[in-house]
């Protein structure tokens, strides 16, 4: 081979990329001069047509199939047969590893009668259908007796007042929040639930410390509990729902046994606001009771830190006796509904954005819901628990 | 005339049914990379090769919506897949080059097929997603990312270009006994993963109702965004306890991990920041597609999951014997 031809063709490197489109590729010994080739001089003489025509020269000899014989096969696989083997292998792991069952297989499933008890096992606590905002009547109704029981037996709860929430309609209850575990929304559920005349069901609105809390969240947005936020209020409120809010939020139920119904500030005042874009009436509602229930003690700031938990506390039987700790004290509960606020006649719904207006009704709210639970305190006189 | 890209699609393929029964239609583009499995006595429908992943691709889609008055554009792959820079390419970048091709044609509608999951799966959500929410995306994932940044372009077009009607359809996950994408693979297992403690309200819009809906957006002039989803919500385990599904509880620290694994070694076919679709909430309130395109759906979510899991009448007196 010749330097110079070699490098010359060197210069476009056989392209092998378009093998599979049936481009062969060119051979780069093409490029070198042999027998077959004419010779560099050819072309000078008339007679040197010898070498240019094929018919004179011969050209390249056809060779049919099978001429010298049958052929031998390789010892090694054809490279596109095992590519395709390669690729229906992948294929096949792969329809195995994410199964989509057509229709006639999914409607005729081994062991059919298994899976049909499995399914009336797996449905036995819950209802098909629950309602827009998560409230499973199933559930919710699996927990009625163990609530009564607690509201009735274990707590002893009286309630005042409760006609003060209307029969039908919209309306906001604004109440305290006490006690380490959120025992007092579900006592104001039960209580309107139980004791007024319409049997209204009340949507809690949770904080988010507690609506995104494993379990608990989950269980009481299947009771009726909702995040708190203005778009899911407003949502409840336009289907003339009755809203129950904690104004107070996580710092209500953060709060020490020593400060015990001492109400905390009232938030940004979000739930006057609410009531006056939704023109919904504010009821505001006194819980006594739930801090001797759950009596926060201490907190142990480091070790909530740690797990990530809005706080842990420590109460007389928590964590000493573990999870059973978290069982309420039986103090007695006093539960007082207190006359509707309008708003209206006070604000229109254009001044939600008027921050001082706000402020200064959240806090007139807030004043009248503590000196209700004075009077109840009062009324309880001196011992929690009798 | 109409463009459809992505006609392979469950939803483009369907729609291109539809449109070659209606009278008001006179012819259809169907643009995907390969011939959408439709009967072959079609009339009004051409099929022509397009790959947006290719960069000359441009040039060729301005040429093709030349004289089209409605673009659909629904290339977008069902499922995540490993491939995300193809992915990438197909999903922004192939956005882009609609875009551009629109802007030269300048279509009368152009309609982009989004997913409810642009929104994402955060604490922050309210119970509803309104079409206005923050397209809040899920961060780490590629998959979301490139559909957000898919309709972020798409807005961008509708306000440079106002006299294109741009409207945005956010479908809730399809399900059904047809549809194949990653939610039917998800729940094609008989063990699924449950996050231990979390249960989030899911929702999903049958695939007929999905259908119906995109055929009314075609049908009617509108422009904006339109939540697309099913009747009713149901929780994350009674969807479970309904399809007969047995949950595997898991903490999500774990199951984060161990689906990181799985996805990694391409066992799973779920990116593990898709176990937030399993934490929080991401459902959306399809008041404004019935306001405006009067799309009420017929099935709601129990008859979703029951065609999908393929039960039979027979098999809802149990449920209802189980209960009491």
């Amino acid at each position: 081979m010749s330097g110079g031809n070699g490098k010359s063709d060197g210069g476009a490197p056989p392209d092998h990329g378009d093998w599979r489109d049936g481009d062969r590729p060119r051979d780069p010994l093409d490029a070198v001069p042999d027998a077959l080739d004419p010779p560099a001089w050819a072309g000078e003489s008339p007679h040197d047509a010898i070498f240019t025509s094929p018919e004179l020269w011969g050209g390249e000899a056809e060779v049919r199939d099978n001429a010298y014989g049958p052929p031998i096969p390789s010892r090694f696989p054809d490279i596109e047969s095992v590519a395709g083997e390669v690729r229906e292998l992948e294929r096949r792991v792969r329809a195995r590893l994410t199964p989509v069952f057509p229709l006639e297989v999914r409607r005729n499933p081994p062991l059919r009668s298994i899976l049909r008890r499995y399914r009336q096992f797996a449905m036995r606590d819950r209802s098909a259908v629950v309602d827009e905002m998560g409230r499973d009547p199933v559930y919710a109704s699996r927990f009625e007796p163990a609530l009564d029981f607690l509201y009735r037996r274990y707590f002893r709860t009286r309630c005042q007042g409760v006609e003060h929430v209307p029969m039908a309609g919209r309306a906001i209850l604004v109440a305290n929040h006490s006690g380490a575990l959120p025992y007092d929304a579900l006592m104001l559920m039960r209580a309107v639930e139980r004791e007024h005349p319409a049997h209204r069901q009340v949507r809690p609105l949770l904080e988010d410390e507690v609506f995104h809390f494993p379990y608990l969240g989950t269980f009481l947005n299947r009771l009726g509990g909702v995040r708190a936020c203005p778009e899911n209020a407003e949502k409840l409120l336009e289907e003339e729902q009755l809203v129950a809010v904690f104004p107070e939020g996580i710092q209500g139920i953060g709060k020490l046994y020593r400060e015990r119904y001492r109400l905390q500030r009232f938030g940004r005042g979000g739930f006057v606001k609410l009531a006056l874009r939704t023109g919904s009436p504010i009821i505001p509602v006194a819980v006594v009771g739930a801090e001797e229930a759950t009596p926060m003690l201490a907190k142990i700031t480091w070790l909530a830190r740690l797990l990530g938990l809005p706080h842990l506390p420590v109460t007389p039987l928590f964590p000493l006796l573990g999870p059973a700790g978290l069982l309420p004290l039986p103090s007695k509960w006093l539960v007082r509904f207190g006359e509707p606020i309008d708003l209206g006649a006070q604000a229109g719904a254009g001044d939600a954005e008027d921050r001082l207006l706000v402020a200064r009704l959240a806090d007139s709210v807030r004043t009248k819901v503590q000196d209700m639970i004075g009077d109840l305190l009062s009324q309880r006189g001196s011992s929690a628990f009798t | 005339m109409v463009a459809i890209t992505g006609a392979c699609t469950y939803l483009g393929t369907e729609l291109i049914k539809l449109l070659e029964v209606d009278q008001r239609y006179q012819r259809v583009l169907a643009l995907d990379i390969r011939r959408p499995d439709l009967p072959a006595d079609l009339i009004k429908t051409e099929h022509h090769t397009v790959d947006l992943t290719v960069p000359t691709v441009g040039s060729q889609l301005a040429a093709l919506l030349r004289g089209v008055d409605t673009v659909i554009h629904g290339a977008f792959l069902s499922f995540p897949t490993h491939a995300a820079s193809w992915a990438h390419e197909l999903e922004d970048v192939g956005t882009m080059h609609v875009l551009d091709a629109c802007a030269q044609a300048a279509p009368a509608r152009l309609m982009l097929l989004s997913t409810t999951m642009v929104y994402g799966a955060s604490a922050g959500n309210p119970n509803w997603l309104s079409e206005t929410a923050p397209l809040r995306g899920l961060p780490g994932s590629r998959y979301v990312t490139d559909k957000v940044r898919a309709e972020v372009q798409v807005a961008r077009h509708a306000e440079e270009h106002p006299e294109t009607a741009v409207a945005v359809l956010r479908f809730a996950p399809l399900l059904g006994p047809t549809v194949t994408n990653y939610v039917t693979r998800f729940f094609s297992r008989p063990l699924v993963p449950v996050l231990m403690g979390h249960d989030p309200l899911l929702q999903f819009v049958h695939e007929s109702d999905a259908v119906q809906a995109l055929k009314r957006a075609v049908d009617r002039d509108v422009s904006g965004a339109f939540n697309i989803v099913g009747n009713g919500v149901l929780p994350y385990s009674t969807v479970l306890a309904l399809m007969g599904r047995v949950p595997v509880p898991m903490p999500h620290f774990v199951a984060r991990r161990l689906y990181r694994a799985l996805w990694a070694t391409q066992i799973a076919a779920t990116p593990p920041t898709f176990l937030d679709f399993l934490r929080y909430l991401c459902v959306a309130d399809g008041s404004r597609a019935e306001r405006l395109l009067g799309f009420r759906p017929r099935y709601d979510v129990q008859r979703a999951i029951q065609d999908f899991a393929g039960l039979t009448p027979e098999d809802e007196p149990d449920i209802a014997r189980a209960q009491g």
